[in-house]
């Protein structure tokens, strides 16, 4: 297992996915540190350099970074398809779900460092507002941007960094739902659009009220709009990473290659 | 030459059981019976879309068959893949590799998932493969030969006892080829059991102990190349006469008659000394005495032809000219006799060897 997860980590850093990401996510913070007309269209301006990583993250979260990571984790399994390597690996004396397995602890990993690095990102293009304390919010406590009074840099910062976690987390099942989706289809870009699909139609179902706190689209966004408690967010957040993983081994396990 | 018969009588590394294989109604592979034992080399040949490539895939457990069974060394390599230690396969054709990674590194890799290679044993594959200066070149600027030649230095990694390759030599130049078939060879001279599908019917007949002829996902020949190997015929004057001293010999272990002459087949080539002997001893007159030379391709193309022929009349095998009703089960004399038509000659003592 331990050669495996080292091969995955290896394979990660040189998919063309990850590397469109690293440059997506840093530069994506400098729209809004540096956008001219952020006053004229959402009637505030910037005051604190922690408010640009609060920004970027509530505008990305709703479809920016489920995208990257979807499409990131369907490249990982269906690089394997492209390159023909999946036979090869599992000629090995591997088993298929110890293979697939190591995919998926990487991918769950993946989030929390997409979102720190995101943070680093963020804080950085933020930097020429300062870190001092500031009269306002970072945008994702109570009363938003406008804040209740003045802030101090713990606080954001404790703000900041519970959010970025939230957020990976709530990230992990878009990362395994699409590792299960190319299972599927073994291939990538299907895998990655299957997923985007199932995400878009977990949106819409929100018409449904009884099903709200169920559906893990509702959830993308717990950090700053929670529809229960953290704790029915992590345990829901878990069972759809469990279901998507075991269907993933499952699917794998019975595959013809 | 791999190992002779004699010397293979161990358990068959490789064997399948009424093996099928089925995507949808549609089969790919039907009723595939077969074995393989160690130190033999078992050549799968047949047009595209035979189902050789199935068939590969099946025993190497990287599909699942629908019907009958796979063993790998008295296993059955999907509830066992601890087997696979002891497997060296190429599955691809051209093999298939990271290309962002080096040759040598890529065989580290493999070395770290088999469970431990020494890098000692690296560098003498790549050095055997002729890839030394290759190395340490990304994979994704190898040529087709070299990425095939890099295949069988992954799958000899663990010098392992079963060998499966798909068209080990496709695309390669034929100096390449040369090697990778030499290899092959010395790998079933040190005992592994070595199963290839492949087009190259010219090399495979050189050192192949068995080849087996598969069409439209049947196994409709078994052709041993071993009995065809020690094989000579003689023009005599009186050819039963030739016929009845030849079989009457310890030495001799089939006799027939084809065209007028008569062929027999020695237990080993060491015995042809012994003939002209014996003929004159039994007062026949010897008029030439050659190898039985075996034209493999010519009995491929028959038997494929025969096979689509019958396919073409209904299946019933009792009207084309070409296949008649002696087409039979893999490695049954009837299947031989077609291989003696293909050269032209008469079927009829090849049907009934004594």
């Amino acid at each position: 297992m331990t050669a495996l997860l080292r091969m995955e980590w290896g394979k990660l850093f040189r998919l063309s996915s990850v590397r469109a990401a690293l440059v997506l996510l840093l530069v994506f913070p400098l729209l809004w540190a540096y956008a001219p007309g952020i006053f004229e269209v959402y009637g505030f301006f910037l005051v604190s350099g922690f408010q640009v990583p609060a920004l970027s993250l509530l505008s990305s979260m709703e479809f920016l970074m489920p995208l990257l990571v979807a499409i990131i984790a369907a490249e990982l399994v269906g690089m394997e398809s492209v390159h023909g390597t999946l036979p090869t690996v599992l000629l090995r004396p591997v088993t298929r779900s110890s293979w697939l397995l190591a995919k998926l602890l990487v991918l769950s990993v993946l989030p929390f460092l997409a979102m720190a690095y995101f943070l680093i990102a963020s804080l950085a293009a933020g930097a020429p507002y300062g870190f001092d304390a500031f009269v306002g919010g970072t945008g994702l406590g109570e009363g938003g941007l406008i804040g209740q009074g003045t802030m101090s840099p713990g606080d954001a910062a404790w703000e900041l960094l519970g959010a970025y976690l939230l957020a990976a987390v709530a990230l992990i099942p878009v990362a395994l739902l699409s590792v299960l989706a190319t299972v599927v289809t073994m291939n990538a870009a299907s895998g990655a659009l299957a997923t985007l699909a199932v995400l878009i139609v977990m949106q819409l179902l929100v018409v449904f009220p009884s099903l709200e706190p169920f559906l893990l689209t509702r959830h993308l966004s717990a950090y700053t709009d929670p529809v229960a408690s953290v704790g029915w967010v992590v345990t829901l957040i878990a069972l759809y990473s469990a279901a998507f993983a075991a269907a993933a081994v499952v699917l794998f396990e019975r595959k013809d290659f | 030459m791999t190992q002779a018969p004699a010397e293979r009588a161990a358990a068959p590394a490789i064997r399948t059981e009424g093996l099928g294989k089925r995507y949808g109604r549609r089969p790919i592979v039907r009723d595939l019976t077969f074995h393989v034992s160690p130190g033999e080399v078992y050549a799968l040949v047949g047009p595209n879309g035979a189902g050789k490539t199935t068939v590969i895939r099946l025993v190497s457990g990287l599909a699942f068959p629908t019907e009958g069974t796979v063993t790998m060394l008295g296993k059955d390599p999907q509830q066992h893949p601890e087997i696979r230690r002891r497997l060296g396969a190429v599955v691809e054709a051209p093999a298939a590799f990271y290309p962002y990674l080096s040759g040598r590194a890529n065989l580290r890799l493999h070395a770290r998932l088999a469970g431990g290679v020494a890098d000692e044993r690296i560098e003498e594959l790549l050095e055997l493969m002729e890839l030394g200066p290759a190395a340490d070149r990304k994979v994704g600027v190898y040529s087709l030969g070299m990425r095939q030649r890099l295949g069988v230095a992954g799958a000899l990694l663990t010098r392992p006892d079963v060998l499966i390759l798909d068209e080990p030599a496709s695309g390669m130049d034929p100096l390449s080829l040369h090697l990778v078939h030499r290899v092959l060879r010395n790998a079933a001279g040190r005992g592994s059991a070595v199963l290839l599908s492949t087009h190259h019917l010219d090399e495979v007949a050189a050192y192949c102990n068995r080849v087996g002829i598969m069409e439209e996902g049947a196994l409709i020949d078994e052709v041993d190349l071993d009995r065809r190997r020690d094989r000579y015929r003689a023009r005599v004057d009186d050819p039963q006469a030739a016929r009845s001293a030849l079989q009457a010999q310890p030495w001799i272990l089939e006799t027939f008659l084809r065209a007028g002459q008569v062929i027999f087949h020695l237990t080993e080539p060491g015995a042809l000394t012994r003939v002209a002997p014996l003929l004159v001893e039994h007062g026949v007159g010897l008029q030439e005495l050659t190898a039985d030379v075996f034209d493999l391709r010519a009995y491929y193309r028959e038997r494929v032809s025969a096979e689509r022929l019958k396919r073409t009349a209904g299946g019933t095998g009792g009207g084309t000219a070409g296949a008649g009703p002696e087409i039979g089960r893999p490695g049954s004399s009837r299947g031989q006799a077609q291989g003696e038509d293909a050269q032209g000659e008469d079927a009829q003592g090849e049907g009934a060897p004594s």
